[in-house]
């Protein structure tokens, strides 16, 4: 199944519900659900490279630090990401790059500012078709 | 959930309610606040932090509450400081998001002729920062000094003046900072971002004094019917979200070493006294010091605004600035003692007796200025509630009616709405949260503040 995502009601803050034939794919749709939360990714190319490498003691831990990453990434550099790539995940660590352009407020639709990816309710499963993982972040 | 009724104000979740629970949660509601309240998880949320380990009285539910992510939104817990906790998903993400009201000369009379010119300055000169930065370019140096010393910073940099300070919870510095507790990434998040808005709810507000109902109080703040103020709601940016978002995952695996169990792991937390939590409590100083100098900095940017439009005299004195996410070192009587406790307010607001309380309303509608009263004292450890609080998701919020209809509705009323994004305006539309007035009736009926003055918007800038 090719990567997909839906965002979830929750009544401060968002959930991404992100599916995927692998974990690693579902992970590439959560992070392309964050990014909708951003801006509209449509506007965007993948002209910047960032390497991406989230530690933690659990799938949830490294999840959550990968998300992170992404919003570090926005907060710092402008940098909207629309292309990920997963390299490798092991016990410890994802490591991946994403690719995308720094946001221009007069080219770009800028959406909403994310706060953080957090633990709520988080969830990453097998399903019959693949996978799927749930995360909620504060906006 | 069944709750068990006090009084009309009042509720209660006693600690049978569920395994785990060392104390009954107590929720200041009507019965129609608490309809809407029982549409999420909030009470679930509200009854956990009844489990925090050390905590000491009742876990508490303001009016305003809704659901967060372990803490509801709108929960105060109070915790021994010798044998208690300090968790940082009870402080939030958003480290002293708070609110500060700057009083003037002008009257409704003088802005209105000139209300769309002062909204498009506000606009342009408090930047909202998003995915870039602010007008301010500070070193690292000075963003130390800003995380150690608070606004005093920004005074020195002539941008306001000690009197700020005078009005300012804590005078604007939590002692215990340490900016060596901040990571190299918080700092890096947000050193661009000093003296910037932020989006979502953050906003500023052009209102006027609609209605007194304590002249006596309203006099002592210059405050008169038809009277401009302006109400700034923002916090300490990225560099907050980044503190809060390392300790819930340093916490997390302190957790082990503690043998500490919490029902969510978004309530992560460590024994006050242990190092871990002693250097998050550094770094929440330091978040909240920042998030008191970007309130500072961002006064200036206003005052300069308002100096721009209505000439070089305008006065706009600090009414008052009030954190309401934040844990802090208080004494408290609990049972017949005295107690040093860590009351953590997570969307609620500080509310000693005589102090200035604010509970800003949805976008459009009414804010209330308030005065703290002897009943937070003696039933919320000094709290009182924050906003009106969400009732519907932001994606419902944004069903219905667009940004431009909503703009368009705002300005039929004479409410000008300049903001960065539409999405921003259908997610805070005032059907989005709970009625303003209700809250405020339950937080003045229950006695935990009065109330002072309505305050209406004339002008609205988000980020």
């Amino acid at each position: 199944m090719a990567p997909d995502f839906e965002l979830l009601e929750h009544t401060s803050d968002i959930g991404v519900l992100a599916r995927g034939a692998t974990r690693g794919e579902a992970l590439v749709a959560a992070s392309q659900g964050l990014v909708s939360i951003l801006a509209d990714p449509a506007g965007f190319s993948p002209v910047e490279e960032r390497y991406f490498k989230a530690a933690g003691r659990d799938e949830a831990a490294q999840v959550v630090n990968w998300l992170n990453e992404i919003l570090f990434f926005f907060d710092t550099e402008g940098m909207v990401f629309v292309e990920f790539a997963i390299d490798s995940w092991t016990e410890n660590d994802i490591s991946g790059h994403a690719r995308g352009e720094r946001l221009d407020i007069d080219r770009h639709e800028f959406r909403t500012a994310v706060k953080a990816a957090t633990y709520h309710q988080f969830e990453s499963h097998e399903t019959p078709d693949g996978w799927e993982i749930r995360v909620f972040v504060d906006v | 959930m069944h709750l068990e009724k006090i009084d009309d104000y009042r509720w209660l979740i006693p600690r049978t309610y569920k395994a785990g629970m060392r104390t009954d949660t107590l929720v200041f509601a009507n019965e129609k606040l608490l309809e809407a309240i029982r549409r999420d998880q909030s009470l679930e949320q509200a009854a956990n932090i009844a489990m925090l380990p050390g905590i000491v009285g009742r876990a508490l539910a303001m009016p305003d509450i809704h659901q967060g992510y372990g803490f509801p939104i709108g929960g105060v817990a109070a915790v021994d400081e010798q044998h208690g906790v300090v968790s940082p998903g009870g402080v939030g993400f958003d480290i002293n998001c708070g609110v500060r009201l700057l009083g003037s000369s002008l009257t409704r009379q003088d802005v209105k002729p000139k209300l769309r010119d002062l909204v498009h300055q506000l606009f342009r000169d408090v930047p909202s920062g998003t995915g870039g930065s602010g007008h301010l370019h500070i070193s690292d140096g000075d963003l130390n000094h800003v995380l150690e010393k608070g606004p005093r910073w920004a005074i020195e940099h002539d941008m306001g003046s000690e009197a700020d300070l005078d009005h300012t919870e804590e005078r604007g510095c939590i002692a215990g900072a340490d900016p060596s507790a901040v990571s190299a990434r918080a700092k890096q998040r947000g050193k661009p971002q000093l003296g910037t808005l932020g989006s979502g709810n953050h906003f500023l507000e052009v209102e006027y004094v609609d209605e007194i109902f304590d002249e006596q109080t309203a006099a002592q703040y210059r405050l008169a019917k038809d009277r401009i103020v302006l109400l700034i709601h923002t916090g300490s940016r990225g560099l907050g979200h980044q503190v809060c978002t390392d300790y819930v995952a340093q916490l997390d695996e302190a957790m082990r070493r503690y043998d500490l169990h919490v029902p969510d792991r978004q309530l992560a937390c460590a024994p006050i006294h242990s190092p871990e939590g002693q250097r998050y409590l550094k770094a929440m100083a330091a978040s909240a010091n920042f998030a008191w100098t970007n309130r500072q900095c961002i006064a200036h940017a206003a005052r300069g605004a308002f100096k721009r439009i209505f000439g070089e005299d305008t006065h706009m004195p600090v009414i008052y600035d009030v954190a309401h996410n934040i844990a802090k070192l208080e004494t408290h009587t609990v049972g017949d003692q005295k107690k040093r406790v860590l009351v953590h307010r997570k969307g609620a607001t500080r509310a000693f007796p005589g102090q200035p309380v604010f509970i800003p309303g949805s976008m459009g509608t009414a804010s209330y200025f308030l005065l703290g009263q002897e009943g937070s004292m003696r039933e919320t450890f000094g709290s009182a509630c924050h906003g009106a609080g969400r009732v519907l998701s932001r994606s419902a919020a944004k069903k219905g009616a667009t940004a431009k209809e909503i703009q368009k509705e705002l300005e039929s009323r004479g409410i000008m709405v300049q903001s960065l994004t539409r999405e921003g305006l259908a997610e805070e539309k005032p059907e989005a949260y709970k009625d303003i007035e209700a809250v405020v009736d339950v937080v003045h009926n229950a006695g935990l503040a009065a109330r002072v003055a309505r305050l209406r918007p004339l002008g609205v800038i988000k980020g």
